[in-house]
């Protein structure tokens, strides 16, 4: 990174943040409860930044809210046909323009995993709500100083100085912070009186203290295979359920994820107004799959652990053939009530698919290799049909709903 | 840890006739384990007791319902596991409980609390549950915080370390303090308005991961809950804090009488929203009104589950 | 500048596609006890001239206040006139939906999914099993054979229900039966005073009429519990698993590949489905 990058004393913060809070909703983790509870998480408060605790919750609520109307209607009597009535829909109004100053990188990179997803999959529309906002938010991260032991962003490509996603990368140094832009928005920003230029020195600061930070990282993993691991071990109910033992079925994991991005849709009504609202849901949660038919596929915790985990590593990146649908923040880890750890169930499955010789994890310096490419699909020979979108591979018994 | 190798050997008796033993082992640090399940002789050598055993192993009973399991419990625990079986929830003869004094367990918020001006937990590279303290490396520097100002608070008013009652017991017992409310009076002298900006603005950091619900061993009407229910559509969806709070206050009015202040409601919430208050404030209702402790007693019904013509302690007449 | 923050697009101008358009309930029919097909159009003249469909897609209906719950639209583009979407009562919205009269207002997202590959299915003999309300996705098909059938060869309908009394599409049945140009069969499970079909459970039926499976596809929608017993039958008549077509049911929210909740590994249902032969059924996951 060679980029002309500002400095700002720490002192100057707050009226850089309150300068940007003219153009930008402005959001920053901020520690909020009781002293000896309480959380980290995000506001729309330009002030103060908790720089020195990871946010309990993940930024995705800026760009995703935890609940947001999609539409609102209204039934009216109809003036021209005596007891009808018509139908107003009305799509409530967009937001300005978001700014996250202070996520750590991780979070940033959460969004490069939702956004495939909300683009809009093989040939789908777009999700306008997603896509309006992910257009107008500028993301500011700071370079984590150290990592937590729960953390694990080096099991899947990023780092504590990662910048992917980043419109400014923020470095503590010194007495203040050391921005570089790293995109056309992240230079509109930066774009102040307040802010003074870096020298070289201030950038060897910075550089130093991305290299102490990645020192603090625990081992690596050779993630190699994970896709097709976790498909080989689909019927091993067995390893699910140990693994699944301790699990609430509760959604702290999927709540504080970056990349969690399941919802709900549900109309809330008052006579003859209301609003449908998209909210978000888990796939830890058992009543996500029940079907009308009391039918539900993913009945038992094992089930939804084993597909959460799996979409993570296994369908997500075969569907988008990309990133795993994970950052390692760490987060899942951190704050699950019965501290499952999601990196043990990934050992074990990789240990599971390797031949004994090869161990599990390696403390090599952290490379990881991108998810490795999966199968063609082959369509079966002499199939006189196929529904489409067609696709053919592993073979099994099913049945039908 | 005597005690700790003392609950060894009897959970490695017990294994050849359940068919787990539930206790705590080792979590992805060092601070706090994880819920442990016990099924062959060399997973016991990992079996934790001590300030880290935070979790409230009564919580995975019902799901064992039919099967035989050994279960180590802290005295709070085993409040649960007696009003579980006091509410007919659980079968007596499928369960095997262990008992062990307790000497308190360790308040995550706490120790974050206290390492604040260092660095945050997760960054401990050492971390040693000692008699009176943890010791923490962090940094290359040792930290050391006295058990008693990172207890959990639940543990400094414990009235029950040992437990309630056991089939196997390691360990002298220990000695209980008194539970007077006294984390009820901050609230209490607040005024209502006060009050209701408080609970506003706690619960604005509500996630609505129910957590709090999930963690609940009390909590039994799992795929039935009015927090998704569509009918009746108690709560709506949206992002606010009404909905939170009318979801906490139901789930702490369903379980008063019935909850025996395990915490783990609230340990499990990720935003440290202190919603064990609102059960703390009815279970001393139900005391006052009905002379009832939860959990004490595997034979005993709650009181808002059972009825009386004259209720010994209500003097209908006098109101 | 390295392009570290890819974002993705957002054109101002593309379609919401939350937003159902707003329809009217034309026709209700009471099919048996429990279902109602319901007929209706779209009230904006433009869209309506402008919708078109195929066969086997999916329209999420939506009753605003209530909530929305996705079905194959299961009348043929071929004719045109109306929309028709069968529902039985099992859940809030379709409970609701029941309420409906001609002339309410409906919500609709409509076409979802992908659809039978009838293009495909040119020259073949079709042979359609059907049980209870699995006759709904599957008449979308038939009556588009029907209208172009030229196209295909010989068609064979089973249909079967519990009773006499559960089985939808009155009209159609009796055009069907008469018609020289398809076989149909219907069967009921046990006998009934007056019934002058067959009587016998659907597998054990399909496999007394033996259709030859030379150069034919079965396409069957029903109960899982039928559904299992006729895919036996079917391989024992000697189907292989790329001549079977059946449809899926999940809980449906987004119907457009992104709320989740109706995945097969990585299938979505509502983008990958609902209609997959057997043969790409036993290629997933096994989590149906």
């Amino acid at each position: 990174m060679d980029m002309q990058g500002k400095f700002i004393p720490r002192a100057q913060l707050d009226d850089w943040l309150a300068e940007l809070a003219a153009r930008f909703r402005v959001w920053t983790p901020r520690r909020a409860g009781q002293e000896d509870s309480g959380a980290v998480v995000y506001l729309p408060e330009a002030r103060q930044p908790e720089l020195n605790r990871k946010p309990t919750e993940s930024a995705k609520r800026v760009i995703f809210p935890r609940s947001e109307p999609l539409l609102r209607f209204l039934r009216k009597p109809d003036p021209d046909q005596t007891g009808q009535k018509s139908l107003e829909l009305q799509v409530p109004d967009a937001d300005g323009p978001n700014l996250v100053f202070g996520l750590p990188p991780c979070d940033a990179r959460g969004f490069l995993v939702l956004d495939p997803v909300y683009a809009g999959v093989k040939g789908q529309a777009g999700d306008s709500y997603y896509l309006r906002r992910r257009s107008q938010t500028v993301l500011i991260a700071r370079a984590c100083s150290r990592a937590l032991t729960t953390c694990f962003c080096h099991w899947v490509g990023g780092s504590p100085s990662s910048t992917e996603g980043l419109d400014v990368l923020a470095t503590e140094i010194q007495e203040g912070f050391l921005l570089q832009p790293l995109t056309p928005q992240g230079e509109e920003v930066l774009d102040s009186k307040l802010l003074l230029s870096a020298g070289k020195e201030q950038m060897e600061a910075a550089q130093s203290a991305w290299q102490a930070a990645e020192k603090t990282l625990g081992p690596g993993a050779d993630m190699q295979g994970a896709q097709e691991a976790l498909r080989a071990l689909f019927d091993n109910a067995a390893f699910w359920q140990a693994e699944a033992a301790s699990c609430l079925s509760c959604g702290v994991c999927t709540h504080l994820c970056p990349t969690c991005y399941c919802f709900n849709i549900t109309d809330e009504a008052v006579g003859e107004k209301g609003v449908r609202l998209r909210s978000w849901d888990a796939c830890m949660f058992s009543l996500y799959t029940q079907e009308a038919s009391g039918h539900n596929p993913r009945q038992d915790k094992a089930a939804r652990l084993k597909n959460r985990i799996g979409h993570k590593f296994s369908y997500y990146p075969e569907l988008y053939q990309t990133r795993n649908a994970c950052v390692g923040c760490g987060r899942c880890i951190k704050s699950c009530p019965s501290r499952l750890d999601i990196r043990a169930v990934l050992t074990k499955a990789l240990a599971l698919s390797r031949p004994a010789a090869g161990k599990p994890e390696t403390t090599a310096p952290a490379t990881v290799r991108p998810a490795a490419k999966p199968k063609v699909n082959k369509p079966a020979t002499s199939k006189p049909v196929a529904a489409k979108p067609g696709a053919a591979k592993r073979g099994k018994e099913a049945s039908h709903a | 840890m005597a005690v700790q190798e003392e609950l060894k050997k009897i959970i490695l008796g017990l294994l050849p006739q359940v068919d787990c033993v539930i206790g705590w082992g080792p979590g992805p640090d060092l601070l706090c384990a994880s819920p442990y399940f016990m099924r062959r002789p060399e997973e016991v050598d990992n079996f934790l007791a001590g300030p880290m055993a935070t979790q409230n192993t009564a919580l995975y009973l019902p799901e064992y319902k039919g099967k035989k399991v050994a279960l180590v419990v802290k005295g709070c625990d085993s409040r649960s596991v007696a009003q579980l079986l006091a509410e007919k929830l659980i079968a007596r003869e499928e369960v095997r409980i262990i008992g062990f004094p307790c000497a308190g367990v360790a308040d995550m918020g706490k120790i974050a609390a206290r390492l604040a001006p260092h660095g945050e937990p997760g960054e401990a590279e050492k971390a040693v549950y000692g008699e009176k303290e943890l010791r923490i490396t962090m940094a290359g520097r040792e930290l050391v915080l006295p058990l008693a100002e990172i207890k959990a608070d639940k543990c400094l008013r414990c009235a029950h370390p040992n437990a309630v009652f056991s089939d196997h017991f390691a360990g002298e017992k220990a000695a209980g303090n008194d539970d007077e409310f006294k984390d009820l009076a901050a609230l209490e002298t607040m005024s209502l308005e006060d009050r209701f900006s408080f609970w506003e603005k706690e619960m604005s950091r509500c996630v609505r991961c129910y957590a709090c619900r999930n963690a609940c061993p009390l909590c039994v009407c799992r795929d039935h809950c009015v927090a998704s229910s569509r009918d009746p559509h108690w709560l709506t969806q949206a992002d606010g804090v009404s909905d939170k709070l009318l979801f906490q206050v139901t789930h702490a009015l369903h379980l008063a009488g019935r909850c025996t202040g395990c915490g783990e409601c609230q340990r499990a919430c990720p935003a440290g929203i202190p919603v064990l208050l609102l059960k703390r404030a009815l279970s001393r209702a139900v005391e006052g009104l009905f002379g009832h402790s939860a959990g004490l007693d595997p034979e005993t019904r709650p009181p808002l589950l059972t009825f009386q013509v004259e209720e010994r302690t209500i003097k209908e007449k006098a109101w | 500048m390295p392009d570290t923050a890819r974002r993705p697009v957002f054109e101002p101008s593309a379609p919401n596609p939350y937003l159902p358009q707003v329809a009217t309930v034309l026709e209700v029919i009471q099919e048996t006890h429990n279902i109602k097909s319901f007929r209706l159009r779209l009230d904006d003249e433009q869209a309506w001239a402008k919708f078109s469909f195929e066969p086997g897609q999916l329209g999420q209906l939506s009753l605003f206040g209530v909530g929305e719950s996705t079905f194959v639209i299961n009348s043929s583009p071929t004719r045109k006139d109306y929309l028709q979407f069968s529902v039985m009562r099992a859940g809030e919205v379709t409970s609701a939906l029941h309420g409906l009269l001609p002339g309410d207002k409906i919500g609709l997202r409509a076409p979802l999914g992908n659809s039978f590959p009838y293009k495909e299915l040119k020259g073949k003999n079709l042979v359609f099993i059907g049980g209870g309300i699995g006759m709904a996705p599957m008449r979308t098909l038939l009556l588009y054979m029907l209208d172009n059938r030229t196209d295909y060869g010989d068609i064979t309908l089973l249909y079967g229900a519990r009773s006499p009394q559960d089985f939808s599409y009155a009209e159609d049945r009796e055009d069907w039966l008469k018609r020289k140009d398809m076989r149909t069969v219907l069967t009921i499970d046990s006998p009934a005073e007056g019934w002058e079909h067959r009587v016998g459970l659907i597998p054990n039926v399909l496999t007394e009429l033996k259709p030859s499976p030379e150069n034919t596809v079965a396409v069957t929608c029903g109960p899982p519990i039928m559904i299992r017993f006729t895919l036996q039958a079917l391989e024992k008549l000697g189907f292989v698993p790329e001549q079977i077509i059946t449809t899926l049911e999940k809980r449906m929210k987004c119907g457009i590949g992104i709320c989740g909740r109706c995945n097969i590994g990585e299938k979505y249902v509502c983008v990958d489905g609902p209609v997959f032969t057997y043969a790409q059924l036993k290629s997933m996951v096994n989590e149906l």
